[in-house]
């Protein structure tokens, strides 16, 4: 392709110029591509954060009226959920089934909220495993029915020594005060940088103080084996758990996310609810928990956009004068190539491929700079407070760069650049042959 | 066979309101393998004519025919092709591209049309042409790499690259030395020889216009002297 060769060694003959203009390009390039590998990486992170907080990629949880006609969050042990465990075993990594509660824990004159989670311990083996004993030990909390495994910071904050005796008091599932006594088994690493651990109890004590039966629990965690299809997954335990009747329950948008690290208690609809016989479940799965998180990330993702079009634009215009510039330094040349039987169409063509390839090399110099600068920043440990580890991995900003958007953005610079020399490029292949051989450039 | 043909050819400018009538009704006819000249004073007309044969300007009265076409009502496309296959061109200031080397300058217009050469063909023929016009050693510089008689020449191998019935140069001495002017006509006409291509040429310098077989004297738009001296042509070369 001659117009294209042309183009190519056109873009070398003003250095200083192509360079700038380029430079430019890519600097656009540059911060879009940053705040998209950023956003990405960070949306990424906090799936990953959330999960591990939450316990899990897929929730199910069940209500159920009482004979009152309140209604209770709590699962009774149920064959068609068993069974569905037992299909779908492949594809879930690992599941729990425990109860919760977010009690006071009280030692003396001290007290503190803390999350605690009832645990089958004899289910849950690998648990324990993985919890780092600082004090004490793990053995006891499979003797004595009410001991209790505490995070570190927990215990500092109540003063409370290994073997003492605290006091849970929480609300029953019905609404009623209820107080406990739990022995300090032992004292665990915090597992979490961003502070969330929870305390363990056995579940069957924590259910006998929430009012729900030994066998009894309020949430069903598991956690997939391929986030790609856990849609498909949490349809499936979906339809599998329907009541017999039962209409597909609209999914609530606005899933609140509460800070204690659990999600789950949807806003309480002001519809009036028409009572059902049995347990109703929901299954919720992470994607709906990070909507909103993957909301705000797309607002900076578009403004984002919108920077990098101002620049773009900005850009346009050095690009349309620069290629106006062009036209008169190089009219004469576009005489002779005309005279010599070069039409119209291949003089525009030298203009806009020469357009597109000054935005490419800006393009490729944006990204080559992106990739150093996410190379620097990403191995840079941030000591950051506890809160914002949430947004990191293991202490670290991480990029993910998605090929739509990289795409999208390749798109928009080559859209432009075009748009820029369209109107020169015309203009060149508008000049008639012997104005353009008169012409003294 | 007349390659080039105008008849009662008139070509008027407007300047504003001003009219300049810089053809009057020319007529005059170019045979195959011609070693033109088109002679006179400043403003008489000569690149006018050369314009209206090239194919890059159309008359305002009278037709031109170039190579049996008549070029009027042809459009941009059409005298393009036409201008493409039939016509190459030398011009005062060379007008080489800048961009591209020696090689690259001679081969480029046959890199425009549709049906090219092969491959093979066009490395033959375009090293043909350099060694005839005796650039061998510098296929490979850059134009501003080049002395001005040595631009022409890649300029005379440019024009007949794509093996065009007629080849027009609008005073190719103008920016030359005489001695160096001397050689390009020389080699113009070597080239008309050994190809037998028709070469036009516009000229002030009578030195030059003496080694042209077909010589044609223009005075104020309108032809004053037809010369065709074919056997004292054939005597000097
Ligand atoms: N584009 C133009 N607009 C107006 N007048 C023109 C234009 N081109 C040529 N002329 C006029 O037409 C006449 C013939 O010009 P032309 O260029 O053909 O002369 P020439 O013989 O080539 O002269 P020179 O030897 O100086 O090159 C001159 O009077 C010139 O001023
Ligand atoms: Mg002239």
């Amino acid at each position: 392709m001659f117009t294209l060769k042309v183009a190519f060694r056109n873009i070398s003959r003003q250095r200083k110029r192509s360079f700038l203009l380029a430079g430019a390009i890519a600097f656009g390039m540059l911060v879009i591509t940053i705040i998209n590998a950023l956003t990405g990486g960070l949306v990424g992170n906090i799936r990953e954060n959330f999960s591990h907080a939450l316990g899990g990629h897929v929730f199910i949880t069940g209500r159920e009226f009482n004979e009152r006609g309140q209604v209770i969050t709590k699962i009774r042990p149920d064959e068609r959920l068993d069974q569905l465990l037992e299909e779908n075993a492949d594809r879930i990594q690992a599941f729990t089934k425990r109860s919760q509660a977010l009690p006071s824990l009280i030692f003396g004159s001290k007290q503190t909220m803390h999350l605690v989670y009832g645990v089958d311990f004899h289910e849950e083996d690998k648990l324990l495993g993985s919890l780092v004993v600082t004090q004490g030990s793990l053995d006891q909390v499979l003797q004595a029915e009410n001991a209790v495994i505490l995070p570190l910071p927990a215990a500092e904050r109540l003063g409370v020594e290994v073997g003492e005796t605290i006091l849970i008091k929480l609300e029953t599932l019905t609404g009623q005060h209820n107080v406990g006594e739990l022995v300090v088994a032992a004292f665990v690493e915090d597992q979490e940088q961003f502070g969330l651990s929870a305390a363990y109890v056995s579940r069957a004590y924590l259910n006998s103080l929430l009012g729900l039966g030994p066998h009894e629990y309020q949430m069903l965690n598991m956690f997939v084996t391929d986030l790609d299809v856990v849609e498909e997954f949490t349809r499936t335990f979906r339809e599998g758990l329907l009541m017999p009747g039962e209409e597909q329950e609209e999914e609530e948008p606005n899933v609140t996310v509460s800070v204690g690290g659990v999600p789950l208690e949807p806003v309480p609809r002001q519809e009036r609810i028409t009572r059902w016989e049995g347990t109703r479940y929901r299954v919720m799965n992470i994607n709906q928990i990070m909507e909103p998180v993957e909301l705000a990330v797309g607002v900076l993702n578009r403004v984002g956009l919108v920077i990098f079009i101002i620049l773009l634009l900005v850009t346009m215009v050095g690009i349309t004068n620069t290629f106006r510039m062009i036209l008169l330094e190089r009219t004469r040349e576009i005489g002779t190539m005309r005279a010599f039987g070069m039409h119209k169409s291949q003089v525009q063509q030298i203009f806009l491929w020469e357009a597109v390839l000054l935005g490419l090399v800006g393009c490729a110099a944006g990204l080559a700079l992106s990739g150093l600068t996410i190379l620097v920043v990403g191995n840079w440990p941030l000591n950051v407070d506890p809160s914002l580890q949430f947004f990191l991995q293991q202490g670290r900003i991480t990029f993910r760069l998605s090929l739509n958007d990289l795409i999208l953005n390749l798109v928009l610079v080559v859209l432009t650049s075009l748009l820029a020399a369209y109107w020169p490029a015309r203009a060149a292949a508008r000049l008639s042959p012997i104005k353009a051989l008169s012409s003294h450039t | 066979m007349a390659i080039v043909e105008l008849d009662g050819v008139k070509k008027v400018y407007y300047l504003g309101k001003a009219e300049v009538h810089a053809l009057r009704g020319v007529s005059f006819s170019i045979e195959k393998g011609d070693f033109a000249s088109i002679v006179g004073p400043s403003g008489s007309g000569k690149s006018t004519i050369l314009n209206l044969v090239g194919c890059i300007d159309q008359p305002t009265e009278g037709r031109v025919k170039i190579n049996g076409t008549l070029t009027e009502g042809l459009s941009d496309k059409e005298l393009t092709n036409l201008r493409h296959k039939t016509v190459g061109f030398i011009f005062q200031s060379f007008n080489l591209i800048p961009v591209l080397n020696v090689y690259e300058n001679i081969e480029f217009p046959l890199l425009l049309g549709r049906d090219r050469p092969s491959r093979k063909e066009a490395r033959e023929w375009i090293e043909y042409l350099i060694e005839a016009v005796g650039l061998a050693d510098h296929m490979h510089h850059k134009s501003n790499e080049l002395s001005g008689g040595q631009r022409q020449r890649v300029a005379i191998a440019r024009a007949l690259a794509t093996k065009p019935e007629i080849v027009l140069a609008d005073e190719p001495t103008a920016n030359l030395d005489s001695k160096t002017g001397q050689s390009i006509i020389e080699l113009m006409k070597k080239m008309n020889a050994e190809l037998n291509t028709t070469f036009i040429f516009s000229t002030h310098d009578t030195t030059i216009m003496s080694i042209a077989d077909h010589v044609i004297r223009l005075l104020d738009g309108l032809v004053v002297e037809d010369t065709k001296a074919r056997a004292a042509a054939g005597g000097l070369s």
